[in-house]
């Protein structure tokens, strides 16, 4: 199987140092990049996926040209190769122009099954996977808990996660899966793959490598962020000690305040 | 000291999986005082057991400094789990510098995968500093020998699949350092015994055991050089294996830093954190500056062992010599920052104490460093 | 071209979705800042119902009757519907921001090229265009975003805007399926979990248990006090990876986010990736026995204790108040 995997370098969620710069647009430079976290359940399913059936995983990025540092790391989990889309033109894309740019680029591999996360820490947008499967014109098999591929039959079925439960959907491949953390926890790399990934192609392509007409002309994106700024604090709170039935006294009389029991 | 880009990288997927995996067991390690297997088994398949043995035999083939990087960033967070690598690979350096091409492949592919564990065992109840006691006695019978003894303080003795005896195979030789040979002994022979497993100041969590060996018969083709090279093979191991040791050290010395750092901005006395005080900052300083001087001189021993450089006994020694006395040092101001709260054990300190003083006593104590280093300095080369 | 902003509704369980009406009411409200109009759609196997009453918040409500969504994933067929409306004059779309209308925006987008504002909580009419607000980079930022271009698409999340009913009902205008643009998958089953339905979003009332409860048997409490209130229970990242709830539980950065009038969090430090899934709640109380739990900062009423013995002291409590 061929299992393409669209991951993207996002700030560290933990080291907390994101900051949108003056054109309100992520300053990516200001703080340390990581596999958007989605995203590694999505590999780590896609792994596993070709252990059991044989086959590559790809990673497939559209980043600045720094982006090439995440994706070793997606590589050192075991993926074999990566595709590494950037271009200056590129920087600030808005959602249409990512989806068209990552859709022609997958669109150049021959793959059974495309895999992204459910969204992203630092935009949270959580279609650019359904847009891509769209532009494709495969099927989505989104919100993904756990994928069981039938190569012989060509179709994959998925659990996908409902209010209820779950739902079991299929679909014939080539087929695109949003994943959720439900598909497992991601592995760390081992040495031995941190190694190996060093000399793991990473193909980088540019916008002219794709085709024409994926950004807009005159690099005016769709949607802009006109403000930003940091959130309202709420109000401080009150702390309560004590024994617990004094605290659970207090708690009622709070709730009551508020006709909230 | 620059580090490579291997090198960088090794050392940073080390402590994340050391930060995430094995930080959190370390209390309990120490406090249960038992065996981590699971530790054993997550640095084995992570291929961290492969760093210090050669690609064809299943290892990374990186050198000694990266060792050292790996068992520095484990035992920052637990001094028993950085030993798990700091023995074995000690174990492993009698066959990799005296093994035969074919001992080398029968037994290091299963160390290198972790799988099978090595112990070293040269130290006896009376031959400690001074290994002329040694009285464990190998005897040529055949194609055999037959070993009667026992050895004392092994570490990792009670879990190893094999254990590297020195012996000796000629006790009336002419020259002291002829006597001995380096024996491979597997633990499932018959007549291995492990009769003692010691409770400890530190590093509770590793098994330092006493085996005693009864009528144990082993082919002729598990004695690793030939005979009469065992004390000499032993000197050869210290100068890469000393190394792992300071390297322990460092790494205890850098985590009870840390969390002596991190507590002095957090404990406020006198309506201030207890960092601006500056008898709090002048400790702090001299810690830091004392593990970093530890941990350079490190980095410089391993590049001058690994390059052939002559002297490789005195930097093993100097090395060693002064990150074992930086770890004593640095955790026991550690525990002076803390406080009363650094004699609890809510808080590692006192732990990261108890680890560290056994640097300045395996492997050669520190007195011995001190003859090694001053029998260089004096013979004038 | 006048402002035409199309609300499109989701069904769950044969009504309207709460978030549906809050997605029409912002409908209403832009296209009556812009000087235009509103309209609702309904796509489903049985429309008749939640287009009704759908109508009582805005004007014009198209109702499609697709059978296939009875097994099929809707994302394909609504966004085929919205496509046809767009081509008569639908000018900006308002979908709720839940799994399925991810999909159908996520899908809109491949195939029209329009422009996304996403997870916005409210949005507003500035000139000629909306503005969204919404809050990004793990809650560290407030932002307020607009399309460049005349049209686009705005995902709506739950709690930010209030329903409210037209003065007048409007009218309903049955519709058969268009042909989906892209292949829908087919669901072959629907399993329903037990402890797994929630609707976490519309819940009033959340109690969640963290890495404190310490065990499935010890969610007990946090069921206990969930149904006194009246409320759901939710968990964190540590309680489901700790296997003791199901995902579908779990708000934070990557789970749910929820906006509910009460938050209860037991045993819950209130690690920024949770906090960010709950730090909207109305009112938020938190009981902890580590008085350095990051749940403090956000807490209207932070309780320093243990919960196993807060909680049913807390149960008895409000059982007494209730006189039983």
């Amino acid at each position: 199987m061929r299992i393409v995997v669209l991951t993207k370098p996002v700030p560290d969620p933990a080291a907390g140092a994101e900051r949108l710069g003056p054109d309100n647009r992520l300053d990516r430079a200001a703080s340390p990049t990581v596999v958007n976290g989605n995203d590694e359940y999505a590999l780590e399913a896609a792994l596993q996926l070709v252990e059991a059936h044989g086959g590559e995983v790809v990673i497939l990025t559209m980043a600045p040209a720094n982006g090439t540092e995440t994706m070793r790391k997606a590589l050192a989990m075991g993926a074999a190769r990566g595709i590494h889309v950037t271009d200056d033109a590129l920087a600030g894309a808005d959602l249409p122009t990512t989806i068209r740019v990552l859709a022609a680029a997958a669109g150049q591999e021959a793959f059974d099954l495309l895999l992204g996360g459910l969204d992203t820490s630092d935009g949270a947008g959580g279609a650019v996977t359904a847009g891509v499967a769209a532009r494709l014109g495969l099927p989505l098999l989104s919100t993904a808990a756990h994928i069981e591929p039938d190569p012989a039959a060509g179709r994959v079925r998925v659990r996908r996660l409902s209010a209820k439960g779950y739902d079991i959907v299929e679909a014939p491949m080539p087929a695109v899966i949003s994943c959720t953390q439900a598909l497992g926890a991601p592995r760390y790399p081992s040495l031995k793959g941190i190694m190996a990934a060093r000399s793991r192609p990473i193909a980088a392509h540019s916008l002219a490598d794709l085709g024409d007409g994926l950004a807009p002309a005159d690099g005016a994106w769709a949607t802009r962020v006109v403000a930003a700024e940091p959130p309202t604090a709420r109000a401080a709170g009150r702390t309560v000690t004590g024994s617990a039935t004094d605290a659970a006294r207090e708690i009622a009389d709070f709730l009551a305040d508020r006709r909230l029991i | 000291m620059r580090l490579t880009e291997e090198q960088q990288l090794l050392r940073d997927a080390v402590r994340v999986l050391a930060d995430e995996k094995i930080a959190p067991r370390a209390a309990e390690i120490d406090r249960t005082a038992t065996w981590p297997d699971d530790v054993r088994r997550l640095l084995a398949s992570h291929d961290i057991f492969a760093i210090p043995f050669e690609e064809r035999h299943g290892g990374l083939g990186s050198d000694l400094l990266t060792l050292c990087l790996a068992i520095e960033q484990i035992s920052r967070v637990c001094a028993t789990s950085g030993l798990i690598l700091a023995v074995q690979a000690l174990g492993a350096i009698p066959i990799q510098v005296a093994g035969t091409v074919e001992q080398q492949d029968r037994w290091l592919p299963g160390l290198a995968s972790g799988e099978m564990l090595i112990a070293f065992a040269l130290t006896e109840a009376d031959a400690g500093s001074d290994p002329s006691g040694i009285r464990t006695r190998a005897v040529r019978d055949g194609d055999d020998y037959v070993i009667n003894g026992t050895k004392r303080f092994i570490s990792h003795g009670s879990v190893a699949d094999s254990v590297v005896v020195f012996a000796a195979t000629n006790p009336d030789a002419e020259k002291a350092s002829r006597r001995l040979s380096a024996i491979l002994v597997e633990t499932d022979r018959p007549g291995f015994k492990v009769t003692r497993v010691e409770h400890k100041m530190g590093i509770r969590g590793s098994p330092t055991a006493e085996l005693a060996f009864d009528n144990v018969r082993v082919p002729v083709a598990n004695r690793l050089g030939d005979e009469g090279q065992g004390f000499a093979i032993a000197m050869k191991t210290f100068e890469r294996s000393r190394p792992g040791i300071a390297a322990q050290a460092v790494g205890i010395a850098q985590g009870a830093l840390e969390v002596a750092a991190a507590y002095a901005k957090e404990r406020r006395q006198f309506g201030k954190p207890i960092a601006e005080l500056q008898m709090i900052q002048s400790m702090l300083a001299d810690m830091d500056a004392a593990t970093e001087a530890a941990r350079q001189l490190l980095y410089a021993a391993c590049e001058a062992i690994e390059s052939g450089n002559g002297d490789a006994a005195r930097w093993a020694a100097i090395c060693k010599l002064v990150a074992g006395d930086a770890a004593m040092r640095v955790t026991t101001d550690a525990v002076q920052v803390l406080g009363g709260y650094g004699y609890i054990d809510e808080y590692p300190v006192e732990r990261m104490m108890r680890d560290a003083k056994i640097t300045q006593l395996y492997e050669g104590t520190q007195q011995i460093q001190r003859l090694i280093v001053a029998r260089s300095l004096l013979a004038g080369s | 071209m006048p402002a035409l902003v199309l609300a499109v509704a989701e069904v769950a369980d044969g009504s309207l979705t709460r978030l549906s009406t809050e997605a029409a009411t912002l409908a209403r409200a832009l296209a009556e800042a812009a000087g235009g109009t509103a309209l609702g759609l309904v796509v489903d196997a049985a429309p008749a119902g939640p287009a009704a009453e759908l109508a009582g918040y805005l004007p014009r409500v198209v109702a499609v009757t697709a059978a296939e969504l009875a097994d099929q994933v809707p994302a394909p067929h609504v966004a085929a519907e919205v496509a046809r409306l767009l081509g008569e004059g639908v000018t900006h779309v308002v979908i709720g921001a839940t799994t399925d209308g991810r999909d159908i925006a996520g899908t809109l987008v491949g195939l029209t090229g329009l422009g996304l504002l996403a997870n916005a909580d409210t949005a507003s009419w500035d000139g000629d265009a909306p503005v969204t607000r919404s809050v990004v980079l793990g809650g560290r930022a407030v932002t307020e975003s607009t399309l460049n271009g005349g049209s686009g698409i705005i995902t709506l999340r739950p709690g930010g805007v209030g329903a409210s009913e037209s003065a007048v009902p409007g009218a309903v205008e049955p519709r058969e399926a268009s042909t989906p643009a892209v292949p829908a998958a087919v669901v072959l089953e629907r399993v329903a979990e037990a402890g797994a339905e929630v609707s976490l979003e519309d819940a009033r009332v959340v109690v969640v248990g963290g890495r404190g409860v310490g065990s499935p048997e010890g969610f007990a409490v946090v069921e206990e006090l969930a149904a006194l209130l009246g409320g759901v229970v939710g968990a964190t990242r540590a309680s489901v990876d700790a296997g003791w709830v199901p995902y579908a539980r779990q708000i934070g950065q990557t789970g749910r986010v929820v906006k509910p009038a009460l938050y209860l969090g037991l045993g819950v430090s209130g690690a920024m990736q949770h906090r960010v899934g709950m730090q909207g709640s109305e009112v938020i109380v938190a009981v902890n026995r580590d008085q350095d739990a990051p749940i403090a900062e956000v807490a209207d009423l932070f309780v320093i204790g243990d919960l196993f013995q807060v909680a049913p002291a807390l149960a008895t409590e409000i059982r007494a108040r209730r006189g039983g």
